[in-house]
């Protein structure tokens, strides 16, 4: 379970207005797979504890100076793509854009736009974002704006499925604490007892509409009522060719009771298999770590064992005493490897236990359903 | 419902054109993303009190030959509008222009909007600086999409291109012939979740809606087709009794849907439903494995430091190594400036 959210914290609420839903779906659809970062603009009510988010605006993902890679690059390339991931994803905290929010937010205010950056945004897809850039994104936004900034995070995937997936997050203040001091080993997660449930917070989210939407939402023809009278249709390509019921927007959506289970466990066990293999990857750097820092330990106590038999001479000898201690500057004992990415693979791993389990819960009752449903006489 | 002039659009008007270039006078339509309708309807709620309505700029893609217009994006851009004379923030709208092409350089400028369904002299003013060479969109005609928002009145919405009109030249310049053109708002398949659960706020009283969690979407997703089967069966039972007018065209439709569920041997059926429910139990069990496993492996590499006696060497060597390096840095740094005397 993702770690709950203090009783005093300033923030305990996110409200959306639906034109950021809007926007969001739009550019995170559109640019698939690439994930879309892009920042959000609103304001905090601290009377009820809610941070409003009323607009936002992507972030240009590639450099806009490097007008050399646009020719040499090649779309083909399998590295590219890696470039572009990880420019898309580093963009929220690259200079070039932090100068491009703090324009837009100018410009934005000029036209009564609630002028505050409140968070950023980014896309993924079956649950995917939890890596070491999304991490470092969110601690500069939270040092920047302090307690009121949060990330939205909008699954393309899940949300094609059925209903809409969006979830905002925060870092604890834990791990603010412990980023802070830079580093990630052994010790000092022992020291600070972090777990990786501990390192992201959930916030509830809400959508709230304004009259004007609420008075167009009303506007568009919905499904007839059981009060309406029907005019019936003369031939079937009539029933097709109803425009009311042919692309009504606001008819019920239901995708969710799709049965296509095999895309979705494929997807997330190939995900799954990344996890382990970023896991072993990260298990063999500590183990590689613990291997040379033996050695090294063993060759430091022969020297020294060699320094002290010598000094016992040199005594002898009436001879002053070789330092003991030189041993720190002829021997150099490897550093530690950053334990941040064992974790974020940790809480990654359980983001996919969680939908997979949320997936598991739904998919059993709709097959339960559709088995009573196709074998008749099965009292259920 | 909106009241929705009718009208035809056969052609466009001819332009004055370069002498290389064939002016296209093939009818033009406009389709509208929602969220740029949803954008322009935030911004006509946070117009100045002193304005009776606000505009913007519009962005989309063109289709190659001009006939397809689509508006993707648009912004808002700041202007003052008296009696007399209109001042629209030029500097602003190019600015922002270069905003958003950084971001998305294929959404191009293709027209503006307005928040009040007249059209006057500023309106036609403000037309002609937007289909102006350069900064324009000239050859292309630029649209302009009007929205009424009067509190109370439905919203209608109407777009429209120009034509140069005027007695002499010099009141060409601030004339405009509207042209109304079709125009369509199209809900792509991948808002049609987002539009569900903000739709799903327009009945209640405070006008929001909590996110739902997927089991309780798929409850309501459920209970609508419950409702539909319902009504659907009333309905032929009424016709039945005979007291409904029977529909030859709803019958044969139903028909046609209802022969689409599949005839399977029950034994498939149980077959099938097995596997695929050990498929899913497999992969959640499997998930939660790892996950244990995982979590377990970070424990026991974190908690080797609190035995004492266990694991010592390491231990000792990473409590060593850490006052080590700690140590090896100050030296470090000493033994550089005694070379540098040296």
């Amino acid at each position: 379970m993702a770690a709950v959210l203090p009783a005093d914290a300033p923030v305990r609420q996110v409200q959306l207005s639906a034109l950021v839903v809007m926007r969001l779906i739009k550019h995170s659809t559109q640019i698939f797979p690439t994930p879309a970062t892009g920042c959000l603009v609103g304001m905090e009510q601290p009377k009820t504890a809610t941070l409003e988010i009323t607009n936002s605006f992507p972030f240009p993902a590639s450099n806009p100076d490097n007008t050399a890679s646009v020719t040499t690059s090649n779309p083909m390339d399998p590295y590219h793509q890696a470039d572009q991931l990880a420019l898309a994803l580093a963009a929220p905290r690259a200079k070039g854009s932090v100068s491009y929010q703090n324009e837009m937010i100018k410009y934005l205010r000029e036209v009564n736009v609630d002028a505050q950056g409140v968070g950023w945004y980014v896309s993924c897809s079956m649950g995917n974002f939890v890596n070491a850039a999304f991490v470092e994104n969110q601690v500069f936004y939270q040092r920047a704006t302090g307690e009121q900034s949060c990330v939205l995070v909008f699954d393309v995937g899940r949300s094609s499925q059925g209903s809409l997936n969006l979830k905002a997050y925060r870092l604890s203040k834990s791990f603010m604490e412990a980023h802070k001091e830079g580093k990630f080993t052994s010790e000092s997660i022992q020291k600070s007892s972090l777990r990786y449930q501990d390192i992201l917070i959930e916030l509830p989210l809400k959508i709230h509409n304004s009259h004007l939407l609420t008075s167009y939402l009303h506007q568009l023809p919905n499904i007839p009522t059981t009060t309406d009278s029907l005019t019936l249709p003369t031939t079937i390509a009539e029933i097709h060719r109803n425009p009311s019921l042919a692309s009504n927007p606001l008819t019920p959506n239901l995708d969710n009771l799709d049965l296509s289970i095999d895309p979705f466990l494929e997807k997330t066990l190939d995900q799954l298999l990344e996890s382990i293999e970023s896991h072993q990857t990260e298990q063999n750097n500590a183990q590689y770590y613990q291997r040379s820092l033996a050695r090294e330990q063993a060759k430091v106590k022969t020297w020294k064992e060699k320094r002290a038999s010598e000094n016992v001479l040199r005594v002898q000898q009436k001879q002053t005493p070789l330092p003991e201690d030189e041993w720190t500057k002829l021997f150099k004992l490897p550093t530690e490897p950053s334990r941040l990415e064992a974790m974020l693979v940790g809480r990654q791993v359980e983001q996919y236990a969680r939908q997979i389990d949320g997936f598991a819960g739904t998919v059993t009752g709709k097959m339960f359903g559709v088995r009573g449903g196709l074998v008749p006489g099965e009292g259920l | 419902m909106a009241d929705d002039d009718s009208f035809l659009h056969l052609a466009r008007p001819l332009n004055p054109a370069t002498i290389a270039s064939q002016p296209s006078t093939a009818p033009l339509t406009v389709t509208i993303q929602p969220q740029a309708l949803f954008s322009i309807l935030d911004h006509a709620s946070r117009k100045p009190q002193d304005q009776d309505r606000v505009i913007g700029t519009l962005l989309g893609v063109r289709s190659e030959d001009g006939t397809e217009v689509e508006v993707r994006n648009c912004y808002a851009v700041p202007h003052t509008e008296t009696t007399e004379q209109v001042e629209v923030d030029m500097d602003y709208q190019k600015h922002m222009l270069q905003l958003h092409l950084r971001a998305n350089p294929k959404e191009i400028l293709v027209g503006w909007y307005a928040t009040s369904s007249e059209l006057n002299t500023f309106s036609a003013l403000i037309q002609n600086f937007y289909s102006q060479q350069g900064d324009g969109t000239w050859p292309h005609p630029a649209v302009h999409l009007t929205l009424s928002t009067v509190p109370g009145k439905d919203i209608e919405s109407r777009t429209y291109i120009s034509a140069p009109i005027g007695v002499t030249p010099e009141r060409a310049a601030d004339s405009c012939l509207f042209i109304p053109v079709p125009h369509e708002i199209k809900y792509g398949e991948a808002e049609k979740s987002g539009l569900e659960v903000i739709a799903g706020a327009k009945d209640r009283e405070d006008r929001s809606q909590m996110l739902q969690v997927d089991v309780e979407s798929l409850e309501r997703a459920i209970e609508q087709v419950l409702e539909l089967l319902n009504r659907v069966s009333n309905y032929v039972n009424e016709v039945l009794d005979e007291e409904a007018e029977p529909s030859s065209a709803l019958g044969q439709f139903l028909m046609n849907t209802l022969s689409l569920a599949p005839k399977v041997e029950p034994a498939d059926v149980e077959r099938d439903f097995n596997n695929h429910v050990q498929d899913v139990l497999l992969v959640s069990y499997l998930a939660n494995t790892i996950r244990t496993q995982i979590d377990l492996s970070n424990r026991l590499a974190t908690a080797a430091l609190t035995m004492g006696g266990e694991g010592a060497p390491s231990t000792a060597g990473t409590g060593d190594g850490q006052k080590g390096n700690q140590n090896q840095r100050r030296t470090a740094g000493r033994g550089q400036n005694r070379s540098g005397d040296q």
